[in-house]
């Protein structure tokens, strides 16, 4: 699991431009929206493509997100659960 | 109609009311994001935006860093920017990604595929409710763009224009972007040879 | 300051060519919402608004001969903008008895794109179809319609995505203000293309189902396609030339919302702003307002944050209020021509057309939209809406 953070830490920080954040920095408990990182609503659909790319997870409507982007921890285990890649 | 800040930014040199703008270039990193960094300011959104929204961005926030937020007449300026190139870098990298081979077409890609994107970011950080458009011309056309931001000024409620002609395709990436204001008096005066001087003039 | 009137109207969507279908469709509560049809794509699950012609039909009813390098997009421009020169008598030679500087003020932000995906493969390999990639910038999408008829001084070309048209009809408005052009055919075109079809999906904001702007279950939008042009004068100029006007463009405002790059506000700052400085550009109270043409795309945020903006400028006065969006599809760049139009057609014949597939209210608003095709009521003043990504909102005030 530790490994999947760490991976989708980096994941994040490329496919949403976050330059000047390192995977140390993003707390895996914390809340991805709400301040935090900054993060808007295409973020979250950019989100929704990298789980589709790289996990073969593929979320119909857009308000899934909410539950499964709560933290980077959260969405690690959901992912775990679901890929089927 | 005057001139009552500029500022023009290239791949060579950024110049701000005719004066050098000096700035640390990185080997390996983008001269916009440079420019970005030396300016210190804290908006990490400025490295999701593609290269007219940067141009625009970096542009306006070189003319207004140093204003007095209070003297600034925000709610009745106008944007309007102008280019050749409408957001062909960004069609086209959205084209791509919507290819079969690699079908993963990417919602913040898509969104920079409209030119006019950038004048609502310039608006966004600047709290900018007033008017805002984009031109598509065949090429840079000073007695246009003068036309143009003399028929904003039509309405009474506009009283200042920011104007920008801004390009970013393959290997093009300038802005010249005007503060205009009425009147004559504190500025050059807005009209087409002035403002092909300051488009042509190099450093 | 001059009166702007408007002498002649012309339009073509999924409703059919020209106003009489138009009118037929809008009252008869048929919308011209269905399964795609001559989009090639594989996205075939989204109910579109297409218009139902091929570009060789139109080539036909225009008689273009089928060799002509043409976009569906400029096809369909020149349609809806030779409906509006007739009705506005600029097609005989009496017109250029005055002389008049006639300018054509265009919008759109996909212009070519068709062919260039059409052909775009065969350009890297065999570079035999470059008259077609050649039309893929928007300008030339605005010179292809000015050269079918041949009478325009002046052509510009604006592109705000989907407030463009509205921002077409008010440059054009302003042009004449400013004594710079005697009559000016405003508005916009837009076919619909796999780039923006891929694009608002990735947005995931397409409802699979017909739309239900102003629905409390609405799902998002569904596109269509179209043009629709209107000939704006001066009030003097048309008296001049003896024309009857139709109508008055009585007011404008564009605004900004500065928000998001395409989300609006949960406020309607901008969408406010645009209504307000357009009553105030007309001289008009809110009370004088007889009915809304709402943006209303049936996407869960524009929705909201129109409604929450109308309600807070006409508080406990609010007018009918429809979006005429889930019988035409979402036009895009010529959405403000396709409703100003339409606008204009409820104005001169007394109607208000029904906000189709509205089911449950919304429950952030206090209002519903306008329900069962009122007809009743006399309407003299009319507000069209028209937003678009980067926070580009227009609104356009018709009034008789």
């Amino acid at each position: 699991m530790e490994e999947l953070i760490l991976k989708l830490k980096k994941e994040i920080i490329e496919v949403l431009n976050l330059e000047d954040v390192k995977p140390e920095e993003i707390d895996a408990n914390a809340p991805l929206f709400v301040d935090g990182l900054g993060l808007d609503s295409i973020d979250a659909l950019e989100l929704i493509v990298l789980m589709e790319k790289n996990y073969g997870i593929k979320l119909k409507d857009a308000s899934q997100g909410k539950e499964i982007f709560k933290s980077v921890a959260v969405m690690a285990e959901y992912i775990q659960a679901n890929r089927t890649k | 109609m005057k001139i009552r800040k500029y500022c023009k930014i290239d791949r060579e040199f950024v110049v701000i009311d005719g004066a050098l703008y000096p700035f640390p270039k990185e080997e390996g990193t983008h001269f916009l994001t440079a420019l970005y960094r030396a300016l210190s300011v804290d908006y990490p959104k400025f490295h999701k935006m593609d290269t007219l929204s940067k141009l625009g961005f970096l542009a306006s926030e070189l003319i207004f860093r140093e204003e007095d937020e209070n003297i600034l007449m925000f709610d009745n300026m106008a944007i309007i920017c102008f280019n050749r190139s409408s957001s062909l870098e960004y069609d086209t990298k959205f084209q791509d990604s919507i290819e079969a081979q690699n079908y993963y077409p990417s919602p913040s890609v898509f969104v920079y595929t409209l030119p006019n994107i950038v004048t609502g970011e310039i608006a966004i950080r600047n709290k900018l409710y007033g008017e805002t458009s984009f031109y598509i011309t065949p090429h840079f056309d000073a007695v246009q763009m003068v036309r143009t931001v003399e028929n904003a000024f039509q309405d009474r409620d506009t009283q200042s224009v920011l104007a920008a002609w801004i390009e970013a395709y393959e290997e093009t990436q300038e802005v010249l972007m005007m503060w205009v204001e009425q009147g004559k008096d504190g500025g050059m005066p807005f009209l087409a040879e002035n403002i092909n001087t300051l488009y042509n003039k190099s450093f | 300051m001059k009166e702007i009137v408007i002498t002649g109207t012309g339009i073509i969507s999924a409703l059919g060519l020209g106003k009489e279908q138009t009118l037929n469709a809008l009252t008869n509560n048929r919308s011209g919402i269905a399964t795609l049809h001559y989009l090639k794509t594989a996205h075939t699950e989204f109910p579109v608004g297409e218009v139902k012609f091929s570009n060789e039909e139109m080539k036909q009813r225009l008689n273009i001969p089928e060799t002509e390098v043409t976009t569906r997009t400029s096809l369909m421009g020149i349609l809806a903008a030779q409906e509006a020169l007739q009705q506005a008598n600029l097609l005989t030679p009496q017109y250029a008895l005055l002389h008049p500087k006639i300018a054509l003020i265009s919008g759109t932000t996909v212009g070519g794109m068709d062919k260039s995906e059409q052909f775009y493969a065969d350009f890297l390999e065999n570079n035999s179809k470059n008259d077609y990639i050649a039309t893929h910038d928007c300008g030339t999408c605005t010179e292809m319609i000015a050269g079918h008829f041949g009478i325009f001084f002046l052509l510009e070309t604006i592109s705000t995505a989907c407030s463009s048209a509205a921002n077409a009809i008010m440059t054009g408005a302003r042009l004449i203000r400013d004594g710079r052009a005697d009559i000016v055919v405003a508005g916009g075109c837009e076919c619909i293309t796999k780039f923006h079809l891929n694009g608002f999906n990735t947005l995931m904001i397409l409802d699979h189902e017909l739309c239900k702007p102003f629905d409390a279950h609405r799902a998002g939008l569904n596109l269509g396609e179209g043009a629709a042009y209107i000939v704006l004068e001066s009030s003097e100029f048309a008296q001049k030339r003896k024309i009857e006007p139709l109508c008055a463009l009585s007011g404008y405002a564009n605004t900004c919302d500065a928000f998001h790059q395409t989300a609006s506000s949960s406020d309607g700052i901008g969408a406010y702003l645009a209504m307000k400085n357009a009553l105030s550009n007309a001289h008009l109270q809110p009370a004088d307002i007889d009915y809304i043409n709402a943006h209303g795309t049936g996407t869960s945020n524009n929705d909201l944050s129109e409604g929450t903006a109308i309600e807070r400028l006409f508080i406990d006065q609010i007018p009918p209020v429809s979006s005429t969006k889930a019988f035409t599809g979402h036009t895009t760049s010529a959405a403000g021509g396709v409703e100003a139009v339409i606008s204009i057609l409820a104005l001169q014949n007394n109607f208000i057309p029904d906000n189709l597939n509205f089911k449950e209210k919304m429950p952030e608003l206090t209002f519903i939209p306008s329900q069962e095709n009122i007809s009743h009521k006399t309407l003299k003043h009319v507000l069209s809406n028209s937003f678009g990504f980067g926070g580009n909102d227009t609104a356009l005030i018709f009034s008789k």
